[in-house]
């Protein structure tokens, strides 16, 4: 995207200020998103990001600008601002004087798409999309159906001051149906919403057809559903999505972002059992076509796969540059960042508990009442605490071993660490599934999962 | 290209090709600078900027942006926004009549003093921080600076722009006591740098923080909830979904056959007002040259009109509020801009919980049924007292019953962030017979 002559000359400047290290990152982002209501079209819409961000670190100081403008005026003038900003330290001469001997790498193709977005016209999608519809229709109780499909075309550059020349192509797509169910004294809601690091194959992947049914079947059970219970309870957790606990409770809690500094509870302990021994817990950056994946991350590392527990002992942290920097853990290649307004922090990829040997119907066996929270919304923590939250979109009661009638409303609250160590048993059926996490370096595709997993109490936010 | 080349280029292109065009532009810069053991470990300075275009042809209406200015990107961008138009099997859009605008300047002053005072600023915030004995960690300790300026035109004849900004101190941190963790996440903003207190801002952001140390599990059952204004600010921009044009025009909106009814407590009066002079989400005119003007939402209780862009107001033959919403990424929107409950007589706190923080409200409130199931903290009152803090527990309810149900609202308004943008002024809030699930 820029010669290599332009960044070698950015980088050295950049350093002219006394700084160890700089980086520069350069992108070009096509996004497209068409979003049908009710099989018409109500918005479609295209965009092109493009811009650069320039880094710097003064041992463990970062220093960070960025800039839509990437001529080679504006390159200059950007490093000379930041080695200004900072302030002190004289004139150096940087090691980049000889010239940089760029080590190039580039993408194999492992998450390439088979169907390139200019393969068929925008037409297709829709149609495409108006299946979806289709097959949300399932009852008259489905009110309104909401299909969106999202395509990117991410190009990056990353090059620094360590000679490392890496460029990377990220292209991904993502269907969400959401199917909205109504009777005369309620109103509710089912969501679907499949992505892979994929092109317009997607479709085949996920039938439309059959993610507007998964949506309005959802949406239907909802509507028949009562309100939660309040109160502690065991429950049984669905795979696929429902990883978004740990990712949550537990995920966020291993970035060395948080560890560094101390800010997160399970910050130096490494070597410790952490969780119960059905848990071990991977973070996956090399899935194939994972909607969390890619061949480098965003500081021009290759990914990996990273062990973080294993049977419930702290292997590893997820480790970006800085965060290797400060505590002296090897890097994992979790460096990443939404674009070109945030510098890289550790974060997760694709995130997920392993299968164990439980069958699954033994998970509810036990339980006399409790609650199966089979699908998952979002939710939220507070790394420093552990403290998490995350909403229920389909849950069902259990009774004597028994999944029962369906409930609503029902928010899982707790602390990550306390949590972990309730869990008692793990059966067999790992899924996956997409999200967006946001967090420090923005907001950014990632995959949670597990297998069905039984925890013996949680707090369970419902009617009183 | 500039911007300003870039717009006419635009403008050019779409009268020769015939179509409707709305051009927004908007550049903001920002400053951020965070301190980390007495040092300045995080300095960010950017500009970031785009270009949207708003087509329509024969009623259809297609969108494009580009943060690329070169003639290539902007033709990619019409064209774009051209065959997105005519995905639309038909429709009834258009880009409104549009006048000269103006450039108005509402930051003036605002961010005005050297970079080295606003470095003692993040470093003083982190560093009062720190005396407290029971602070464990600073995750951040930040001060931090945007400058926008919006810029809009059109095929039509609109033609104006207007530059805003804000300054902004944000703690982020964990407090201990015995075994006790409690983290506190905290901002204040200000349209004006002078104005911000580093000190005594670090120290009310402890204060709210560590008043929880020590919190107690709650036993699950039914209490009077006492919120105070920062998490019912929260509950109110959810609830703005249900007030929303856009919404009631996709029947998302569960309120969209309630205008002229009583559909809340006739003790809550909100107000949107986009022209409050010291208000974060004030604007000249929205973003499509619609002049700002005050709408009353709900008086007394009863519905009163929703928010409306030219589109909503159109397809719902309701008046144009002057609340469209559109960053140059984006499509046309709603959106509110500083929103303002009506304080009440006061409320006095005899026995229940003041919820004085709920979290997750993206993933557990539903703005569509308006059920919310939330992850609180609190603090627990017996006998008029404050026995101790409270946690591990979630309330739940549905928003159109808690804001029914709403018995006293306080004497006085607080400005709060709402975490969506919105600028929200509101009195705490008394509500009876809340669920509360804990232990």
């Amino acid at each position: 995207m820029l010669p290599s002559t332009l960044v070698e000359n950015v980088l050295h400047r950049a350093r002219r200020g006394g700084a160890d290290f700089a980086e520069l990152y350069v992108e070009r982002w096509r996004r497209r998103q068409l979003r049908v209501i009710d099989r018409e079209v109500n918005e479609a819409t295209s965009g092109i990001e493009f811009g650069a961000g320039l880094r710097l670190f003064y041992g463990t100081d970062v220093v960070y600008a960025y800039t839509n403008d990437l001529n080679e005026a504006a390159l200059t003038e950007l490093a000379d601002t930041l080695a200004r900003l900072r302030g002190e330290g004289g004139e150096v001469d940087a090691s980049g004087a000889g010239g940089l001997d760029f080590r190039k790498a580039t993408p194999t193709g492992l998450h390439a798409p088979e169907l390139d977005f200019n393969m068929h016209p925008k037409r297709y999608r829709l149609e495409r999309l108006r299946e979806a519809d289709e097959g949300a229709r399932i009852a008259p109780e489905i009110q309104q159906v909401e299909a969106r499909f999202i395509e990117w075309e991410q190009d990056v550059l990353v090059a620094n001051s360590e000679a490392t020349w890496t460029e990377d192509r990220r292209v991904r797509s993502r269907l969400v149906v959401q199917a909205i169910a109504q009777n005369d004294s309620d109103v509710q809601t089912g969501m679907y919403g499949p992505g892979l690091s994929r092109g317009l194959e997607l479709f085949d992947h996920y039938p439309p057809k059959e993610a507007g049914r998964h949506a309005a079947d959802q949406a239907l059970t909802n509507l028949r559903a009562k309100k939660a219970p309040a109160g502690t309870m065991p429950v049984v957790i669905g795979n696929a999505f429902g990883g978004v606990i740990f990712h949550e409770a537990l995920g966020h809690l291993l970035e060395t972002t948080t560890v560094a500094k101390g800010a997160s509870v399970l910050s130096d302990k490494i070597g410790e059992k952490v969780a119960s021994d059905a848990v071990t817990y991977v973070d996956d950056g090399t899935t194939p076509h994972g909607w969390g994946s890619s061949e480098f991350d965003d500081e021009g590392a290759p990914t990996e796969r990273t062990v973080l527990i294993d049977k419930g002992v702290l292997k590893s942290y997820m480790v970006d540059k800085l965060g290797a920097l400060k505590t002296g853990y090897r890097p994992t290649g979790s460096g990443r960042r939404q674009d070109y307004t945030f510098a890289p922090t550790s974060r997760m990829r694709n995130t997920f508990i392993t299968p164990g040997d439980t069958p699954k119907d033994d998970l509810f066996g036990g339980i006399e009442f409790g609650l199966y929270a089979k699908s998952l919304g979002g939710g939220q923590v507070k790394p420093g605490t552990g403290e998490y939250n995350f909403a229920v979109r389909e849950g069902y009661i259990i009774r004597n071993g028994k999944v029962e009638e369906p409930v609503r409303g029902a928010m899982l609250v707790g602390k990550g660490p306390k949590s972990i160590q309730k869990i008692e048993a793990v059966s067999s059926d790992l899924e996956t599934s997409p999200g967006m996490c946001g967090s420090i370096s923005g907001s950014l595709p990632v995959e949670v999962g597990q297998p069905h997993l039984l925890v013996s109490e949680l707090i369970v936010g419902g009617e009183a | 290209m500039t911007f300003e080349e870039a717009k006419q280029f635009l403008l050019k292109r779409a009268n020769e090709l015939e179509v409707d065009a709305e051009i927004l532009a908007d550049e903001t810069r920002e400053l951020t600078l965070g301190a980390f053991e007495g040092r300045l470990a995080e300095t960010t300075q950017a500009t970031r900027g785009g270009i949207g275009l708003r087509v329509v042809v024969g009623g259809k209406t297609g969108y494009a942006s580009t943060e690329e200015r070169s003639e290539e990107a902007l033709e990619w961008a019409l064209r774009e926004a051209k065959e997105n138009a005519e995905l639309q099997s038909g429709g009834d859009g258009f880009i409104p009549a549009g006048r000269a605008l103006g450039r108005k300047d509402l930051l003036s002053e605002g961010l005005s003093a050297p970079v080295e005072q606003k470095r003692e600023t993040a470093l003083e915030l982190e560093k009062t921080f720190r005396q407290d004995e029971r602070l464990k960690q600073v995750s951040l300790a930040r001060y931090s600076e945007r400058e926008t300026s919006v810029s809009l035109a059109s095929t039509k004849g609109a033609d104006g722009g207007y530059r805003t900004g804000s300054a902004m101190l944000l703690g982020w941190f964990v407090t201990q006591q015995g075994e006790s963790l409690k983290e506190g996440i905290d901002y204040r903003a200000t349209r004006e740098y002078h104005s911000l207190e580093p000190g005594r801002t670090a120290l009310e952001m402890l204060e709210r923080t560590t008043r929880h140390l020590g919190a107690k599990p709650l036993a699950t059952g039914k209490y009077t909830a006492y919120f105070e204004p920062r998490p019912f600010a929260q509950l109110l921009s959810v609830f703005m979904y249900m007030l929303n044009g856009k919404s009631v025009r996709e029947g998302k909106s569960r309120l969209k056959d309630k205008l002229g009814t009583k559909i809340v407590s006739e003790q809550m009066t909100l107000v949107d007002d986009p022209t409050l002079p010291s208000g974060l989400g004030s604007r000249p005119f929205d973003s499509e040259g619609t002049p700002a003007a005050p709408v009353t939402l709900i008086e007394n209780g009863v519905l009163k009109s929703f928010l409306h862009n030219s589109e909503t107001a159109k397809a719902l033959s309701q008046p144009n509020t002057g609340h469209a919403s559109r960053s140059y990424k984006s499509t046309l929107g709603v959106s509110p801009s500083n929103l303002r409950l009506s304080p009440g007589d006061g409320v006095s706190k005899t026995s229940g919980v003041i919820v004085t923080d709920v979290m997750g409200v993206h993933a557990g409130a539903n703005p569509i049924s308006g059920d919310i199931s939330l992850q609180a903290l609190g603090l627990l009152v017996e006998d008029g007292e404050i026995v101790h803090p409270v946690d591990d527990f979630a309330l739940s309810g549905n928003l159109l019953d808690l804001f029914a149900r709403i018995s006293n609202l306080g004497s006085e308004l607080f400005w709060e962030p709402s975490g969506t943008g919105t600028h929200v002024g509101t009195p705490e809030i008394e509500i009876p017979d809340v669920s509360f699930g804990g232990s």
